[in-house]
């Protein structure tokens, strides 16, 4: 089995490096953008199995992202998570119904977002055997 | 008011003070435009249609009398200022408005127009500034609670990055570590997870305090949530060396709450409980029912920590008590979740009380409101003192279509409860609160007031609604379709809340045979 591609899009660099690390370890592969214009010209030009967004990005927020992957008939397919520092209350249900797979509050438990990640994955794949 | 036209509303049914007060107003200012009526409901009319620079108002008129009169005057006009006009006698009248909120009272006997000029200029200066000074106060409540939202947000993103690299170094994903160092670490973990909860803490209060918290209340099992909030608590209380023991009354009913904020306040009472309990000590969870009141639970959490003292038992759930004798060497939070958990309560309409004897520990208890289709129902049901001429079950299928399954399948769920809250008459229909009910497949119940044929426009006007949701197009599944419930045979013979327990009855158990039938298939 290869292993999955997640892109990690957040615009800190040091939370970037260390979600790159904390995802290593469980093997997979993943990229990086840290903008919202990049994460669209990473996800066409990767293909990633799933996508951790952040929601506070410069160059396109989040929600803009979500909206953007929702209308390409190429990338729609791609699950994402969010993972942001913004409050649950106000956004939580907006990603949801923009398309977003699941949602953490930062910091999350780690335990609990590989948990997801993996359900999340299994999912797609189980979703991209079947025809539309 | 010399020069500038002003407005007033004269309320005074006796003709003679009428036209005296008219005089008398005229002669303070020629350019005043006095419009007078002599009841309370063209008043509160001539208020809404043309609202004057000031009120002057008798409290006995022949459709109102005393200080309900100025209650409906302020309720209709909060903004305007109002000047009691008031008899020698029934000063102690107008004293009580005043205290209400009414700006100034004259004695309509020997009135000369200076008095009545001075009174109205006050009058409207100092609604005035009253007005300005509410407007400032919510304003800075406003850039106060903006503020900590935002301070919250903006620690989030640093806490986050040294949660993070500190699980990496004690995970050893950057190498081996030592006993030594993996005990420091922790130490940094603790604190950093201490420093979360302050934040959220924070926000949580800021929110309660603006009345930002919206509460989805179900159908809710007090004992499956002290077993949650228990499992999650066991690993901290372990640590300490602090029993957790848990007792709950066999067959309790259901509650009426939303459950993630019940164990918010469950989590926090249990957590400062073994906070403040030795080594050895023991922490006690409780639920039953409440001997005075039949219509409440009652859940207590009870600690063999060092008590508390009187005079901190009043204090201790306002935002930001420290306790001043607390020997724990643990840190201290920021003293706001006994006042978060006090809201929390407040908004399910229970109380919250602490006991405690001052030397074998405390005891917090707190009450919720039992779940009864009852008393949901009576207000819809029973109309003029009548229960309604026909009765439908409406029951509203849904599965989700294979595609739902990237968006979030309990949302959508959440979102077709709202449509059908905007599809019925909250006067006459209820929907009822969600039941249990693992797995995809919802079922929402309506109760409405209606019969089987005009149940049909309702349910065409919900599926209508409904079709216009993502998660039903394509293989969606949407049924809906109505049943009559049976209502009692002869009501007359039976008080109105029998019957109205003879129909929940039957709602019950129709729902009841819906909801085996799903299990069963």
């Amino acid at each position: 089995m290869t292993k999955a591609k997640i892109l990690i899009v957040d615009d800190d660099p040091d939370l970037r490096q260390a979600l790159r690390l904390r995802l290593r370890a469980n093997h997979y592969e993943t990229v990086n953008a840290g903008d919202g214009y990049s994460a669209i010209a990473q996800a066409y030009k990767e293909h990633p199995n799933l996508i951790i967004l952040d929601l506070g990005l410069p160059a396109g927020d989040g929600f803009v992202v979500l909206e953007r992957l929702q209308h390409d008939d190429k990338l729609s397919t791609i699950p994402v998570i969010v993972l942001t520092a913004r409050d649950p209350q106000s956004t939580e249900k907006l990603a949801l119904q923009s398309g977003a797979a699941a949602f953490f509050q930062k910091p999350a438990d780690n335990g609990e977002l590989l948990h997801v990640i993996e359900a999340t994955l299994q999912q797609a794949e189980t979703r991209g055997g079947l025809p539309a | 008011m010399s020069g500038l036209s002003t407005h007033v509303l004269l309320i005074e049914d006796n003709p003679g003070d009428a036209d005296l007060v008219r005089l008398r107003l005229v002669e303070s200012n020629p350019r005043v435009e006095v419009n007078c009526v002599n009841r309370l409901a063209d008043g509160i009319k001539s208020l809404s249609e043309n609202p004057p620079a000031l009120v002057l108002l008798d409290l006995n008129l022949p459709d109102s009398r005393g200080a309900e009169t100025f209650r409906r005057v302020l309720e209709n006009a909060p903004d305007v200022p109002v000047v009691i006009l008031s008899g020698q006698n029934d000063q102690a009248l107008a004293i009580k408005a005043l205290h209400q909120g009414a700006q100034d009272y004259l004695v309509k006997g020997g009135l000369t127009s200076e008095d009545l000029d001075r009174a109205m200029r006050y009058a409207i200066e100092r609604q005035a500034l009253l007005r300005s000074l509410e407007i400032s106060r919510k304003q800075q409540l406003e850039f106060k609670n903006r503020f900590l939202s935002h301070v919250s947000h903006e620690l989030r993103t640093p806490l986050t990055c040294i949660h993070q690299y500190v699980t990496i170094l004690l995970d050893g994903l950057a190498g081996e570590m030592t006993g030594e160092q993996r005990d420091h670490l922790n130490t940094v973990l603790r604190s950093v997870n201490q420093l979360g909860a302050m934040v959220r803490d924070l926000l949580e209060a800021a929110r309660a305090e603006s009345g930002k918290i919206v509460l989805e209340p179900r159908c809710v099992s007090i004992g499956e949530l002290i077993r949650v909030a228990i499992q999650m608590m066991r690993a901290g209380a372990g640590q300490k060396g602090v029993g957790l023991e848990i007792s709950v009354e066999c067959g309790l009913p259901f509650v009426h709450g939303d459950p993630d904020r019940i164990l918010e306040v469950l989590i926090n009472l249990i957590d400062n409980a073994i906070k403040f309990t030795p080594a050895d000590g023991a922490v006690m969870v409780q639920a039953c029912r409440v001997p005075t009141d039949p219509d409440f639970l009652c859940v207590s959490v009870s600690d063999t920590g060092p008590g508390i003292a009187p005079e901190a038992r009043a204090l201790i759930f306002e935002r930001l008590y420290q306790d001043p004798n607390a020997v724990d060497n643990n840190r201290k939070g920021l003293g706001l979740g006994l006042f978060i958990a006090r809201e929390l309560i407040a908004l399910h309409g229970g109380r919250i009380w602490v006991a405690s004897d001052g030397a074998s520990g405390s005891t917090f208890s707190f009450t919720l409101p039992l779940y009864s289709l009852p008393k949901l129902l009576f207000p819809v049901i029973i109309q003029q003192g009548r229960l309604r001429a026909a009765i439908v079950l409406l029951q509203i299928g849904l599965r989700p279509s294979a595609k739902t399954a990237r968006g979030n399948w309990k949302e959508a769920c959440k979102r077709v409860r709202d449509l059908v809250e905007r599809c019925v008459y909250l006067d006459k229909d209820l929907v009822l609160p969600p039941m249990t009910n693992p797995g995809p497949d919802q079922t929402l119940f309506v109760v409405a007031s209606t019969d089987m044929e005009r149940s049909a426009i309702m349910i065409r006007r919900i599926v209508e609604q409904l079709k216009k949701l993502e998660e039903f197009k394509g293989d969606g599944a949407l049924e809906v379709s109505a049943s009559e419930v049976p209502l009692p045979d002869n009501p007359e013979s039976v008080s109105l809340e029998q019957q109205v327990q003879a129909v929940a009855e039957r709602v019950t158990a129709m729902t009841e045979a819906v909801l085996a039938g799903q299990k069963a298939h």
